[in-house]
């Protein structure tokens, strides 16, 4: 079998803060995998670290290591922008870029990257990723307009479209539906299985019935420490620890 | 307690209505004093170029245009400086060097102008002028901005000496914007797959509006700028026909020849009016700018 995503003996310290402990997990192909846990557990930066982007945290420091198509992202000579490339990620605050217009938005990546050769093509690509987000039909008349004119719902899913440009083959979500109503909220879910067909999802939630509802594979994070791994089904009907039993029976955080 | 608050209120209010009482005083005396000029000559004192105290003759256009070349040119050196400058400490010095630059920048932003001046006159004009001016005057003197044989002061000096006054001020504009930028955009940014450039690029275009408001106050210092720019200006009451010309600001000319304006019946209105004038400028200018900060704050 052939994995996404494989994670290695994964440490991360913050100063002398040991953050996430020697974590190792695999994800494979066209999956849900979620990282639930309580607030504090780790699960934002332990995705930060899987596309480099806590290389922007000065204090950050990673040792183990992370593989995508069995190429470690902390190995010599591997250029952290190709890196970056290869994931969609999604944030906590849905954060299109306001001064843009939702056209710029989509288009910005793929630009940036050369994976366009003219103005068509680019077209046709933004096109795609508003479609495949489900923001197409609500934005078609209004591509020029900017960003920030949308309702929160629509610009967590703009900023979907936006990772999809990229033509990732892993998307990164964090807490994505955190700061949305409930039915803004069921939209990103419904999203998510269609976009599994093409895509390996990794989501990091606080909320444990949304990884029971969207996920097919679970880890629990408690304190840095992954303590149960595993199908979902599995994890939330026969939990084999005591810490993962509370924390999804809602006893916990 | 209630007392103490109301006698609190009570000083607040004076105090208040008396910074007020004053701008109003201002605006008022220089309307006041500068009406006899206007009444004799209308608005084609300011598109006249003469000085003539012994025939009572004013026009103040090429003050008024040595103030808006000398603002220009200062704007356009100082703008890229000023942004480079923001970038450098707001996103690419280590932290250890930050502070240290910061603060350089505002002792700078702080500096008396009569310094700069100083600095201006004996420093500045003289390596301008062997190194930079006289070269392009050689070489591209065909081109009528550098057609005039330049000698130390002149108006591209004042331009220069301007822009390294404004530099640090917009700078500190723009470095404030850059770093309330929100995080979650810096992240969103590089998770793109981003260079730093790239980065920073895209942030500009986010702040570009506090980018404006800085050029735009910095421009309105820059207009008003008195003691440096008669320093190094030249102080010539010429139409200006090239960069290399010595020439006037109207606040230089003001400066220069307010201890002469009594002995004569129109100078007083004269300057009077230059100075209404270059109040009206400035205030534009200042509205925008502040027009552009507004933008900034309420954009969320």
């Amino acid at each position: 079998m052939s994995w996404a995503i494989e994670v290695q003996n994964l440490n991360v310290w913050y100063g002398d803060k040991h953050i996430i402990k020697n974590v190792s997990f695999r994800v494979p192909k066209n999956v849900i995998f979620a990282i639930m846990g309580p607030s504090g557990c780790g699960k934002s930066t332990l995705l930060r670290a899987m596309n480099r982007l806590l290389d922007l945290n000065p204090h950050a420091r990673v040792e183990g290591q992370v593989k995508i198509n069995g190429i470690n992202i902390y190995g010599d000579n591997v250029d952290v922008t190709w890196v970056r490339r290869q994931f969609g990620m999604v944030f906590q605050i849905p954060n299109p870029f306001p001064h843009l217009s939702i056209y710029e938005n989509v288009a910005l990546g793929p630009k940036l990257n050369g994976l366009v050769k003219d103005k068509s093509q680019l077209d046709e690509l933004v096109k795609q990723a508003l479609q495949k987000a489900y923001l197409w039909d609500e934005v078609k008349n209004d591509l020029r307009k900017p960003a920030s004119m949308l309702s929160g719902g629509q610009q967590q899913r703009l900023c979907i479209a936006r990772a999809l440009a990229l033509k990732p083959r892993i998307i990164l979500m964090d807490e994505p539906t955190a700061n949305l109503d409930p039915v803004a909220s069921s939209k990103i879910e419904e999203l998510l299985l269609e976009l599994k067909e093409d895509y390996t999802i990794i989501i990091v939630t606080h909320n444990p019935q949304q990884a029971a509802r969207v996920s097919d594979y679970v880890a629990f994070l408690y304190m840095g420490e992954l303590i149960e791994i595993g199908e979902t089904s599995t994890v939330f009907t026969r939990p084999s620890n005591i810490l993962t039993e509370k924390y999804v029976l809602g006893r916990m955080g | 307690m209630m007392d103490s608050e109301k006698i609190f209120l009570l000083f607040l209010i004076v105090f208040v209505s008396i910074s007020l009482l004053i701008v109003a005083g201002i605006v008022t005396s220089l309307i006041i004093n500068s009406y006899p000029i206007f009444l004799r000559d209308g608005f084609s004192f300011i598109f006249k170029s003469v000085w003539n105290p012994v025939k009572e003759d004013y026009g103040i256009l090429p003050a008024l245009l040595g103030t808006l070349i000398s603002s220009a040119i200062a704007i356009s050196i100082a703008m890229p400086l000023a942004i480079s400058l923001a970038i450098f400490s707001a996103e690419i010095a280590p932290t250890s060097v930050r502070g240290f630059i910061n603060s350089v920048s505002d002792l700078m932003a702080s500096l008396p102008s009569v310094i700069y001046g100083l600095w201006g006159l004996y420093v500045l004009a003289p390596i301008l002028n062997q190194y930079i001016m006289t070269p392009l005057h050689q070489y591209l003197g065909f081109i009528p901005l550098f057609s005039t044989k330049p000698i130390p002061t002149n108006l591209f000096t004042a331009g220069v000496l301007l822009a390294i006054m404004i530099t640090p001020f917009s700078s500190s504009i723009i470095r404030e914007a850059y770093n309330a930028i929100p995080h979650h955009l810096k992240e969103a940014a590089y998770s793109l797959g981003m260079t730093r450039w790239e980065v920073i690029r895209t942030l500009l275009g986010y702040i570009k509006s506090a980018i404006l408001a800085g050029a735009f106050l910095a421009l309105g210092r820059a207009m008003g700028e008195t003691v440096a720019v008669a320093m190094v200006v030249g102080n010539t009451f010429t139409l200006p026909r090239s960069l290399f010309d010595m020439g006037y600001t109207i606040s230089s000319l003001i400066a220069n020849q307010f201890p002469n304006a009594e002995a004569y019946s129109y100078m007083m209105p004269a300057l009077y009016s230059g100075a209404l004038v270059l109040f009206t400028i400035g205030l534009i200018i200042n509205l925008a700018g502040l027009y552009w900060i507004r933008r900034v704050v309420t954009r969320g």
